[in-house]
C-alpha cells in the first residue's frame, strides 16, 4: 500500500453563473482525471462494504464498535509515525488486533457495552492526538486523519479494498444461512451447530479491516457513518432479510457515486458529502411510510 | 427414520455447571425414537440448562452425551447431518422487532444446512417444504407477514414449523406451548403425537403442565439439579415422587370439569 497522503487538496472554483450544462461538462472532465477515477472506485468499494457488513453491524447493535474502531485507528495510525512505520502498513494489523482484544474485554466484563466501548474510543482519540503531537510534520494533516482524503486513493488502496470486498460478500454468501440465524438468536444458532464464536470473530475481524483500509478515504470521524446510515436506511425499506441485506450495500455505493458528484459540482469536501447523502437517502426512507399513510 | 425405541438420545453421569453454580449433577437418561420424555421439576432445578447441555449450546464439565449413535464433544461439535436431523424450540423466542425477516424466511432457516453454501442452491425444494411445513402448522396466510408482527401463539406455530421443515430424528422442546390458547395447545399436542407415531420422532420436552404430562408424555424424568425420579407418568407423577422435587407442602389440585 502507498505512503498515505495528507497534502492532496484539490480547489475547483467556478463562477457561480455558469450554466448547468457548462457545470456538468466540467464535472465530467474531472472524473476523466485518474486520481477521481480512483476516488470514485474507492467510495463505491467503501460504501459497498460498508453496506454489507453493516447490515449485520447495526442488528447485532455494534454501531458503537465501529464507531471505536475508527477512533482506535488513530491510535494505531500514531504509533506507526513514531515508530517510524508506514501508517498504511500499521492500520490494518492494528485495527484488527484492537478488535479482537475489545471483543475479549467485552465478552467478559461486567460493564455496559456502550459505557466501554465510550471509555475505549475516547482514550483512543486522546492518545492518538497525544503521540502525534510528537510528530511535528504531522499535526497539520490531523485533519485528514479525521477527516480523510478520498481523493488520495492510491491503485494499491483499491486493490486491497477489492480483495476485501470480494472477503466480504464470500464470507456473508457462503455463510448466510448461519448469519442470519446468529443474528436472531443464537442459542437456536449453536443448537443447530453453528459456530457461533468462529462466525462472531471472522466477521468482526473483517470489519476492522473494512474500517481499517476506509479509513484513509473517509476518516476516522466519519467511518461509521458509512456502516451505519445506508444500513438503517435500508432497514426502514425492507421487509424480507435478504433484500435489506443487498439494499443496505447497493445504498452505500449509491450514496458514494452521488456523493463525489455533488462534492465535484459544488466543491465540496468528498466524505462529508457523501455522509450528507447518506443521511437525505435515511431521511427519505424514513419518511417513505408517512408518505405512503397520507397517500391511502 | 429410526426405527421405534431405538436410542434417539443417551445421556450419562452428565454434569453441568454455570459459572460457580452447579446447575446438573451426574444425570443420566436415554430417549428412545417414537417416544415423548417430559422433563420437569421446580423452578431453578436446571431443567433448560440440562437441555441447552444436551444441544451443546451449554458446555458440559462431566458426563457423556450421544445423539444418534454420535458423541458430542467437549467443544458442543456434532456432524452436520446429525444436527440436520434434532430441532430446538427455545423457551424465550424473543425477536428483536427490528429485524427484518418474514414468516417464510425464518421456516426457511430450520431448512438449510448451516455449513457454507450458496445462497440459492435448493430454493425450489425450500420453497416447498416451507410451504409443506406453514400448511401443516396452519399458518401459510402468514407467510409473507414480518415475524415481528405476529402474535405469541402465531409466533409458536411458526416456529414449530421451522422444526418441521424438515423430517427430523428428535426434537427440543423447552415450555413450548406457553402462550398458546386451548385450542392451539391442543392442537400442538396433537401434531407432536402425530409425528411420534407416525414418523417415529423421538421428543424431549420441558414442561409445568403436569396434566399434558400425564396424558401426552411416555416417559417423565423429574429433576432437581440431579435425577430425582424417571419412570412412566403414573410412576413419576405420584406425590410421593412429586414431593422429592416439590417439597412435601406440594398440593396438586385435580380438575374434573
Amino acid at each position: 500500500m502507498g505512503q498515505i497522503s495528507f497534502v492532496i487538496n484539490i480547489t475547483v472554483n467556478f463562477p457561480a453563473t455558469m450554466s448547468l450544462e457548462t457545470e456538468l461538462t466540467r464535472v465530467i472532465e474531472l472524473f476523466q482525471l485518474p486520481f477521481m477515477q480512483r476516488a470514485l472506485m474507492g467510495g463505491v468499494l467503501t460504501g459497498l462494504m460498508g453496506g454489507l457488513l453493516g447490515s449485520f453491524t447495526v442488528l447485532r447493535q455494534l454501531s458503537f464498535f465501529s464507531d471505536a474502531l475508527g477512533h482506535s485507528a488513530l491510535f494505531g495510525i500514531s504509533i506507526g509515525l513514531l515508530l517510524g512505520i508506514s501508517p498504511s502498513w500499521v492500520i490494518l494489523p492494528f485495527s484488527v488486533v484492537f478488535a479482537l482484544a475489545v471483543t475479549y474485554i467485552l465478552e467478559r466484563t461486567q460493564l455496559w457495552t456502550d459505557a466501554l466501548l465510550n471509555i475505549i474510543y475516547s482514550s483512543s482519540l486522546a492518545l492518538g492526538i497525544i503521540l502525534l503531537s510528537f510528530r511535528d510534520e504531522y499535526r497539520g494533516g490531523l485533519s485528514h486523519l479525521l477527516f480523510g482524503d478520498i481523493l488520495a486513493v492510491q491503485t494499491t488502496d483499491l486493490v486491497f479494498s477489492v480483495l476485501l470486498l470480494v472477503a466480504c460478500a464470500g464470507f456473508i454468501g457462503l455463510t448466510l444461512r448461519s448469519q442470519i440465524l446468529m443474528t436472531l438468536h443464537e442459542p437456536m444458532a449453536k443448537a443447530r451447530g453453528v459456530n457461533v464464536s468462529a462466525h462472531r470473530t471472522a466477521f468482526i475481524v473483517l470489519l476492522a479491516l473494512v474500517v481499517g483500509i476506509s479509513i484513509k478515504a473517509i476518516g476516522v470521524l466519519l467511518i461509521s457513518a458509512f456502516v451505519v446510515i445506508p444500513a438503517c436506511a435500508a432497514r426502514l425499506l425492507s421487509r424480507q432479510f435478504t433484500h435489506y441485506i443487498l439494499l443496505s450495500a447497493v445504498l452505500g455505493a449509491i450514496s458514494a457515486v452521488v456523493g463525489m458528484l455533488l462534492s465535484a459540482l459544488f466543491d465540496l469536501p468528498s466524505g462529508p458529502s457523501i455522509v450528507t447523502v447518506q443521511l437525505g437517502i435515511f431521511l427519505l426512507a424514513a419518511l417513505i411510510p408517512t408518505a405512503r399513510a397520507i397517500a391511502s | 427414520m429410526q426405527r421405534l425405541n431405538d436410542p434417539v438420545l443417551v445421556v450419562q453421569g452428565l454434569t453441568v455447571y454455570r459459572g460457580t453454580h452447579l446447575a446438573a449433577q451426574d444425570i443420566s437418561f436415554t430417549v428412545p425414537a417414537g417416544t415423548d420424555t417430559a422433563i420437569i421439576g421446580p423452578n431453578g432445578a436446571g431443567k433448560s440448562t440440562l437441555i441447552q447441555a444436551v444441544l451443546g449450546i451449554l458446555p458440559h464439565q462431566a458426563g457423556q452425551i450421544m445423539a444418534l449413535g454420535h458423541a458430542l464433544s467437549d467443544r458442543g461439535y456434532l456432524p452436520p447431518a446429525v444436527r440436520q436431523q434434532i430441532a430446538y424450540l427455545p423457551q424465550n423466542f424473543l425477536l428483536d422487532r427490528r429485524i427484518p425477516i418474514t414468516v417464510s424466511e425464518l421456516v426457511g432457516l430450520g431448512w438449510d444446512r448451516v455449513g457454507l453454501q450458496l445462497p440459492w442452491v435448493g430454493s425450489r425444494a425450500r420453497r416447498q417444504a416451507v410451504r409443506a411445513a406453514l400448511t401443516k402448522v396452519e399458518a401459510w396466510h402468514l407467510r409473507d407477514q414480518l415475524v415481528s408482527s405476529l402474535s405469541g401463539g402465531e409466533t409458536k406455530r411458526v416456529l414449530l414449523a421451522y422444526c418441521l421443515v424438515r423430517p427430523r430424528a428428535l426434537l427440543i422442546l423447552d415450555e413450548a406451548p406457553a402462550g398458546l390458547d386451548v385450542r392451539g395447545e391442543s392442537e400442538f399436542y396433537q401434531l407432536l403425537h402425530q409425528l411420534k407415531q407416525e414418523q417415529g420422532w423421538a421428543i424431549l420436552q420441558v414442561s409445568h403442565d403436569l396434566d399434558m404430562v400425564r396424558r401426552s408424555c411416555d416417559r417423565v424424568l423429574c429433576i432437581n439439579r440431579q435425577l430425582l425420579c424417571e419412570g412412566t407418568p403414573d410412576h413419576a407423577l405420584a406425590p410421593e415422587q412429586l414431593s422429592l422435587a416439590y417439597g412435601p407442602d406440594l398440593v396438586r389440585y385435580q380438575h374434573n370439569c
